[in-house]
């Protein structure tokens, strides 16, 4: 092992993050035994699919790189959906759903971000408990039943394409490289990154920690409010379990991505392919008959071994 | 006398936590349902108490022990689940019985070993860990069903010398917790090691030649069982498998640990504050159950409570 690791290509091939290895597996799986699969307009329908799950990544990845976590968006993502589809606001506008939906999300991940940043509370704990509380809110408020309907206009726009591709796909892809371009050029990036690397020399360094931690946390909220959009659009009907796994997804593509606490090595693009990536395996679950119960357990076990291959890399005593 | 009463209520300095408040919360709740409702001061619904409270006091007193090491444990709520179903596979019960105990054993070796031999963070493993429990125990039991064996239905429901066996489920197990925590070196050694995590000095307890990582599994193995047995003791109350019965137990669980003045940190803490964080909480839910609050309700107050209660503890780590 220890040999093994020494070797300086094995190690630069230990540095790609596994997502990208998981997404061409699982294309050479799909490709030999089902490759009638494996043409534009199949693909193109899962990838819209998760397009959600990449959009809320995009803001996972960011508060993961501030050794934080953010396990509301389930709850955010519910709340938004009933807000829309209760008819709780009567012929209300498209502008009018937007804004409630950001300002949802900016709200939620403000009080994270002031509890994890400000009252230092373990963000497992405060946002798992938001996310309880939110989604026991929607609940009562439409007594545990399925509210209604969607406003037609969401998923008009959710169906069109831009030449081949889904315009969700799209919006995700230009979201992802809006993110990527802010982490790289801008001070606030250099910022998360000293932050997740050591807060301590941060701090001292004059990074405002707790500012940018807070920060994250809000981008991350309005991150779970887009998230919640486009997912109300491609279900097109209210639900009350609506979005409820795709907090645990998105940790889960994160990991995959090489995006690991404090540790940003996969940078964006890298939980891009992890969310890419589970857009296969749903293909691939589907297509060998593997149910919902399967897939619980799949998410558990890439969560766990992608932890475990950056665990095993930085060993303490 | 006030500087006493001060120190006594003060954590300062105190590796038991805040206990105190906790214990006088929870005697003001019991007077106060007792004076508000004709029906909490009956036999019938104070066993209820008991026998509704117990899952949560096992579980609560399992979560310590990862707790006090600084550590946390999200699989919990799953394992409980998974034991109900087990126990409803329609075999022996001198088979199932300690079967289930070795399966949680072996989850908890499982969590344990992968959070300190491959370096993952304990939130993770073991948040992973539910997440694939929860998959098998939806194979073996899609929907809630099944008998589970005669003698774990006896032993929650029957009495013995006029007192009803539920309680002394408690009384084993707070015995057992309280052996190992206060009657032996692996107690002593969790505060140790729970201790240097507080402070920000991982390895502190490991310098002290004291073996963090062996203490670290048993604690997570210790918390698995505790876990199995409130899922016995759930499978005997409900008499059949349920892959839902533990949703949302292991927040139940954190939340008890913390009112009862164990910090989330590591390192401080108390069994007798577990079980009076546990005893509020279930004096909680019955009350509310007594006022007919609807349970999505219920829910929000306890995820309130979670979120009042951790935010009052100080800690100098952020994040995670």
């Amino acid at each position: 092992m220890a040999v093994a690791l020494d070797n300086s290509t094995v190690r630069r091939l230990l540095r790609i993050p596994p997502a990208y290895y998981v997404f061409v597996l699982l294309l050479l799986v799909l490709w030999i035994a089902r490759p009638h699969m494996l043409n534009l307009n199949v693909l193109g329908i899962f990838v819209r699919q998760v397009a959600p799950l990449g959009i809320l990544v995009i803001g996972q990845l960011l508060v993961m790189r501030v050794k934080s976590i953010d396990l509301s968006g389930g709850g955010v993502i519910l709340l938004i959906n009933y807000c829309i589809s209760s008819g709780t606001f009567p012929g209300a506008s498209m502008g009018f759903f937007v804004v409630l939906a950001l300002a949802i999300g900016i709200g939620v991940g403000l009080f994270n971000g002031l509890m994890v940043g400000k009252r230092r509370v373990s963000a497992v704990i405060v946002t798992l408990a938001v996310s309880i509380i939110l989604v026991g809110f929607v609940q009562y408020l439409s007594s545990g039943k399925p509210p209604g309907d969607v406003p037609s206009m969401f998923t008009d726009i959710y169906n069109t394409k831009l030449g081949p591709l889904p315009t969700p796909v799209l919006f995700w892809v230009a979201l992802s490289f809006a993110m990527w371009l802010f982490l790289s050029r801008t001070v606030f990036g250099r910022f998360v990154a000293s932050v997740g690397e050591n807060a301590q020399a941060a701090h001292f360094s004059g990074v405002p920690v707790e500012r940018t931690v807070v920060l994250a946390h809000v981008l991350a909220g309005l991150f779970a409010g887009i998230a919640a959009l486009v997912q109300t659009a491609s279900i097109a009907v209210g639900s009350v379990r609506v979005g409820l796994d795709l907090p645990i997804l998105a940790v889960a593509a994160t990991i995959l991505g090489g995006v690991v606490f404090g540790r940003g090595e996969g940078g964006v693009w890298g939980p891009f392919f992890g969310v890419l990536s589970f857009a296969l395996l749903f293909v691939v679950m589907t297509a060998f008959g593997i149910g919902e119960s399967g897939k619980l357990v799949a998410q558990g076990l890439i969560i766990l071994l992608a932890a475990i291959f950056y665990g095993l890399r930085s060993q303490r005593h | 006398m006030k500087a006493d009463t001060l120190r006594l209520l003060s954590t300062k300095g105190s590796r038991q936590g805040m206990w105190l408040l906790p214990l006088l919360i929870a005697l003001g709740l019991a007077i106060w349902l007792s004076v508000q409702t004709q029906q909490f001061l009956n036999a019938g619904n104070l066993l209820n108490l008991v026998a509704q409270g117990m899952p949560l006091i096992i579980t609560a007193i399992g979560q310590m022990f990862v707790i006090l090491i600084g550590g946390l444990d999200l699989s919990v709520g799953s394992v409980i689940s998974f034991t109900t179903a087990v126990l409803a596979l329609d075999g022996p019960g001198i088979v199932l019985i300690p079967g289930v105990f070795v399966l949680a054993a072996l989850i908890g070796l499982c969590n344990g070993v992968i959070i300190t031999r491959f370096n993952v963070h304990p939130i993770i493993a073991t948040l992973s860990m539910q997440y694939v429990l929860l998959g098998i125990t939806r194979v073996l039991r899609p929907v809630s069903g099944g008998t589970v064996p005669d003698v774990v239905i006896a032993s929650v429901s029957g009495s013995f010398l006029g007192v009803p066996l539920p309680v002394f489920w408690g009384i084993a197990t707070i015995a057992v917790a309280w052996k190992l925590l206060y009657g032996s070196r692996f107690g002593l050694h969790l505060f140790a090691i729970g201790g240097g995590v507080a402070s920000g000095t991982e390895d502190a307890a490991h310098n002290f030649g004291i073996r963090d990582r062996r203490n670290i599994v048993l604690a997570y193995v210790i918390c698995s069982c505790f876990a199995a047995l409130a899922g016995v003791f759930l499978a005997g109350r409900i008499v059949s498998g349920d892959p839902n019965v533990g949703l949302l137990f292991e927040l139940d669980a954190i939340t008890a640990v913390a009112i009862g003045g164990t910090q989330l940190s590591g390192g401080v803490g108390s069994l007798h504050g577990t079980v009076v964080g546990a005893l509020v909480m279930a004096l909680l839910a019955n009350g509310m159950n007594l006022a007919n609050v609807s349970p999505f309700i219920q829910t929000m107050i306890k995820g309130a409570i979670l979120l009042l209660v951790v935010s009052l503890q100080s800690r100098k780590k952020m994040g995670l």
